[in-house]
């Protein structure tokens, strides 16, 4: 078990090395001049020798890229480019929340529609029923994001010229509080947000049950004559289970995508929108700080699901 | 009568599939006492196992459907059983192996778990500990060594010989009266098949369980059955006791069986001896004896009259044959 | 019990006469025409189709992938022949602001109309106009066109380093794989988009001005769709090389290979005889499902203003200069969505189909 950590770890190491050394590389070749850019009018090139000094900027790359880990290793992401003086976690610590909130719900609305929606459908294979589900199942995961997305909001526009102006067409409102306000806001984004990550688990745990279905221990169990119930849920069902939770781990990935998408159409202020307002303004260490947090998050997200699947799967021990 | 165990009359098993109707199991009859067993052997395909499956009603019903007979199990017609009626009995009065113990266990629960299940499931007074119990006392049984800590094993750590072992533990838990045993030795080793094959002779012995023995070695027939039915193409085309199978078959398809079997003794460079040909289409089943095209003694009544099992005058033996040997 | 000899006079000739107790095996068993019933009919051995033909066969069944095509291969021609067809159908317009224009301008998907906003569908502009007065089914036509360039340009990258290092990864293993592995982990830790919004939110400007003066890219906003196209191929290739590499091991230890190689043929002969065309049916998969997320990647990146910039059109960008109009012009970003909508659904079942084709095991 240690040996499978650390080796995993290890690996994470240097996954982490790679984004951040891609991610500096894009900073570093980025065109433009953000000290230019940043004193404006009051613009003299003595200050900006000064300037450039001071943000380390006149270094060699390897050395910048070396004050950049030693600085993200700290939890710290630097000053922003655009306000000066302002740190990038001051400006990243408000979206947080508001994402963190709008992903958990997608992801719970996710596996807790749907896999017993997969499962169900697999019970019923083959029938209208079944059909029916996949079908609708693979539009909605067909169809990108941004798509629903944008029929969501055109049925929330539509709602608000129907109920007189009164339902919010955009922002997210407090976050963590639950008043029927705030739900209003939070109602379709989430939804929309959950929708394809839903299909795509109904799909997989459709695929998962049948083919558990099949197996020779499944007879078994029904040879030795226990209820039908038992046999789906204590003997089919938990190796169903194990494919899906590694999933979990991949939908993390998804998440991070889609919330770019969602948050943009439905204008609500998470990290991706600070991180596509900052790409416009050219604000490279936010945007630096932004990819560096999802990404390493994604990484762990992965790790979590792998440790999860050797907790399920009593085959999988150690590597 | 109260006599047989099982009597199976004129079973028939179908399988609906979209290039037409397969007579997997076409009109078979047989007995078993209690105590007794009968093994049932012939090639792939001739509807041996749908036979066993069609007993304990494992059959998948699309696309199978048993579509006429009965199945008397003590008395009773099995076929006018309810679900749960069945379920009560399968694992406690029936209980059927399988053929690949690599893929009959449930690998996320400990064994342990899988036979304590079992005797919770059908003996309600029973408690959790007692059940455990109840499932180191099997697998001692089955002399799966260290069992007690074993029990708390899971099936991956376990060999394929040991694997079907536990199966066997699992089967004979709640003391069945008839234990069918599909092909359970043929995915193991040759030594080891010897092993579980005595094992299963000793406990039925012991026990007083009838067995089914599905198989299509002739071999493991010979060494743990008292009755032998040989099928061919969905019926039983032989049905005799042991030593007469072995000495004196009446059927072709037996004689065939038993010439093909290669000999230690035989002369050196002399030929093997298949049996011609291929088992029949079951979409298109042949009109009259379904060996007759692949039989050396065919005559003409053969290809159009189908057979019944009839006695050869040799005690108990019967064949379905016009013209036994 | 006497062992008649009897000729039947249904029997075939080289059917073995009943009258020896043992039947060597001769080639009379394999006959081609051997009765199997007193009727007296014969059975032909079939010609056994190829697995490859035999999937083939099977897509050709499986109804929905067959119409999905059909929608795709119309989208195609629509996008390739659509807009020159289009631009020659109207009469000269006499256009208040900008005298009289022909058709091949007021039908050409950046030229504005300033006082034909938001207009329905008509007669002069079958599917509307947008809020900068623009055909909208021309500029449908120009996105779809730029859906389906970005496409093949990323496949063919994709297609070719996919094969390329998933092969080597695969055949040879050592330090190719493990390199593919650990930038495979790399990009995947770039979830989804974020790779592309960063290369083209960073070097798209750039790209720009810098390659507006090559020839044919030309100052359209097109030049970002080079950009757009890189960063996407780099996000795909390492999945499809993995699939790659996945197949090839299979195959490196089947036995026709292992024949190969004992017979002295050379890695290079083994890898372009054996291996890559076994390859075939991994590769088509995965480029059909990849073609839909390449579409809605670019698609998504235009949305967020970072892929094709105006006066030139793409799909996303439709829908997003139409957000704003949600409440009043509805009709402007439902239909570059329907359409969107469409063809993606067409590659998701198409995908399917293929999957299922090639190994129907799979489904249930």
């Amino acid at each position: 078990m240690i040996q499978f950590l650390t080796k995993r770890f290890i690996g994470l190491i240097f996954v982490i090395l790679g984004v951040t050394f891609i991610t500096f590389i894009m900073g570093y070749f980025a065109p433009g001049n953000p000290i230019r850019a940043m004193m404006g009018d009051h613009y003299n090139r003595v200050l900006e020798a000064q300037l450039r000094h001071a943000y380390g900027l006149d270094l060699p790359w390897y050395q910048q890229y070396y004050n950049f880990l030693m600085h993200l290793v700290r939890f710290d992401f630097g000053t922003s480019f655009k306000y000066a003086n302002r740190p990038v976690w001051d400006i990243l610590k408000d979206g947080v929340p508001i994402s963190a909130e709008l992903s958990l719900w997608a992801l719970i609305l996710q596996v807790v529609i749907g896999v017993p929606l997969g499962i169900f459908s697999a019970l019923k294979a083959n029938t209208w029923v079944d059909t029916l589900n996949m079908t609708v199942a693979l539009v909605i995961y067909a169809i990108p994001v941004f798509i629903l997305a944008v029929t969501a909001q055109l049925i929330i526009v539509w709602l608000d010229k129907a109920t007189g102006g009164s339902w919010p067409v955009s922002q997210w409102g407090t976050p963590w509080a639950y008043s029927w306000d705030d739900l209003q806001y939070k109602i379709v984004p989430i939804i929309v947000y959950a929708a394809a990550g839903l299909a795509y688990f109904a799909r997989l745990a459709r695929t998962s049950m049948l083919e558990v279905l099949r197996q020779d221990y499944v007879r078994t169990a029904r040879a030795k004559g226990l209820h039908e119930r038992v046999v789906i849920y204590r003997h089919a069902l938990r190796n169903a289970m194990i494919p899906l939770v590694t999933v979990i781990g991949l939908s993390i990935g998804f998440l991070v995508t889609g919330a770019f998408f969602i948050e943009y159409i439905f204008s609500i202020p998470g990290i991706a929108k600070i991180t596509l307002d900052s790409i416009n303004n050219l604000d490279y260490p936010v945007i630096q700080g932004t990819t560096v947090l999802l990404a390493v998050g994604v990484v762990f997200g992965n790790l979590i699901s792998d440790l999860l699947y050797t907790v399920v799967d009593p085959r999988i021990k150690t590597e | 009568m109260a006599e047989n165990l099982l009597e199976v009359n004129n079973l028939k098993t179908y399988f609906y599939s979209r290039n037409g109707v397969i007579k997997a199991v076409d009109d078979v009859s047989f007995t078993i006492k209690a105590g007794e067993t009968l093994g049932v052997v012939g090639e792939s395909g001739c509807g041996k196992s749908v036979t066993a499956l069609s007993v304990i009603r494992l059959i998948a019903t699309p696309p199978g459907k048993i579509v006429g007979g009965e199945i008397k199990f003590e008395g009773e017609d099995i076929l006018e059983k309810s679900n749960d009626e069945l379920s009560d009995i399968r694992g406690s009065k029936i209980s059927m192996i399988f053929q690949d113990p690599m893929t009959s266990l449930n690998p996320v629960l400990t064994i342990g778990y899988q036979i304590a299940e079992t005797v919770k499931r059908h003996r309600k007074d029973v408690s959790n500990d007692q059940a455990w119990k109840r499932a180191i006392e099997m697998l001692d049984l089955v002399r799966i060594p260290d069992a007690k800590r074993r029990a708390k094993s899971y099936p991956h750590e376990f060999s394929g010989g040991m694997r079907q072992r536990v199966m066997i533990a699992i089967a004979l838990a709640c003391n069945p009266q008839l234990l069918i045993a599909d092909e359970p030795t043929t995915a193991l080793d040759v030594t080891i098949q010897a092993q579980v094959l005595e094992l299963m002779k000793g406990l039925s012995q012991e026990f007083g369980t009838a067995v089914m023995l599905i198989t299509h070695d002739l071999g493991v027939v010979a060494g743990t059955c008292q009755f032998v039915n040989v099928m061919y193409a969905g019926h039983i085309v032989e049905s005799a006791p042991v030593k007469q199978i072995f000495e004196t078959p009446a059927h072709p398809y037996t004689v065939g069986l038993l010439q093909s079997i290669p000999r230690v003794d035989s002369l050196r460079g002399s030929r093997l001896n298949p049996i011609g040909g291929q088992p029949p289409d079951l979409l298109n089943p042949p009109k009259g004896c379904p060996y007759a095209p692949r039989c050396p003694k065919k005559q003409n009544r053969c290809l159009e009259e189908r057979p019944e099992l009839m006695s050869v005058d040799r005690g108990k033996q019967m064949a379905a044959c016009f013209y036994p040997n | 019990m006497e062992m008649k000899e009897n000729r039947s006079e249904i029997a075939a000739p080289n059917v073995i006469l009943p009258d020896t107790n043992t039947i060597p095996i001769t080639e009379d068993w394999q006959s081609e025409k051997v009765p199997l019933n007193d009727i007296g009919q014969t059975k032909e051995p079939k010609k056994s189709p190829t697995p490859f033909q035999d999937s083939l066969r099977r897509f050709s069944r499986d109804k929905r992938a067959m119409a999905s095509l059909v929608v795709i291969v119309l989208f195609v021609l629509i996008a390739i022949v659509g807009p020159p067809i289009y631009q020659h159908i109207g009469s000269v317009y006499n256009s208040p602001l900008n005298g009289k224009i022909p058709s091949t301008t007021y039908h050409n998907f950046s030229h504005q109309e300033l006082l034909r906003q938001d207009e329905g569908p008509s007669a002069q502009y079958w599917l509307g106009t947008d809020d900068l007065g623009r055909d909208l089914l021309a500029r449908l036509m120009q996105g779809m066109l730029i859906s389906l360039s970005v496409a093949i340009m990323v496949e063919i990258v994709d297609i070719s380093l996919g094969i390329f290092v998933g092969v080597l990864a695969g055949y040879y293993g050592g330090w190719i794989d493990q390199l593919l592995a650990r930038f495979t982990d790399i990009m995947f830790a770039f979830p989804g988009l974020l790779f592309v919004i960063l290369l083209t939110g960073i070097f798209g400007t750039n790209v720009d001005t810098v390659l507006a003066n090559v020839p044919i890219i030309g100052p359209n906003g097109n030049a970002r769709l080079l950009l757009v196209s890189l960063a996407l191929a780099i996000t795909v290739w390492p999945l499809m090389a993995r699939y790659v590499r996945g197949q090839t091991l299979q195959l490196k230890e089947q036995q026709f290979v292992e024949a190969a190689r004992t017979s002295g043929t050379s890695d290079f002969r083994i890898i372009t005889r054996h291996i890559i065309p076994n390859l075939f049916s991994i590769v088509v998969i995965a480029s059909t499902l990849n073609i839909a997320g390449t579409i809605i990647g670019e698609a998504g990146i235009s949305l967020l203003g970072l892929g094709v910039q105006p006066p030139g059109s793409s799909i996303g960008l439709m829908i997003s200069d139409a957000l704003t109009l949600l409440d009043t012009h509805p009709w402007e970003a439902i239909l570059p969505s329907a359409v969107l909508a469409i063809i993606v659904v067409s590659f998701s079942f198409i995908g399917d189909g293929l999957r299922d084709a090639f190994d129907p095991r799979a489904k249930d």
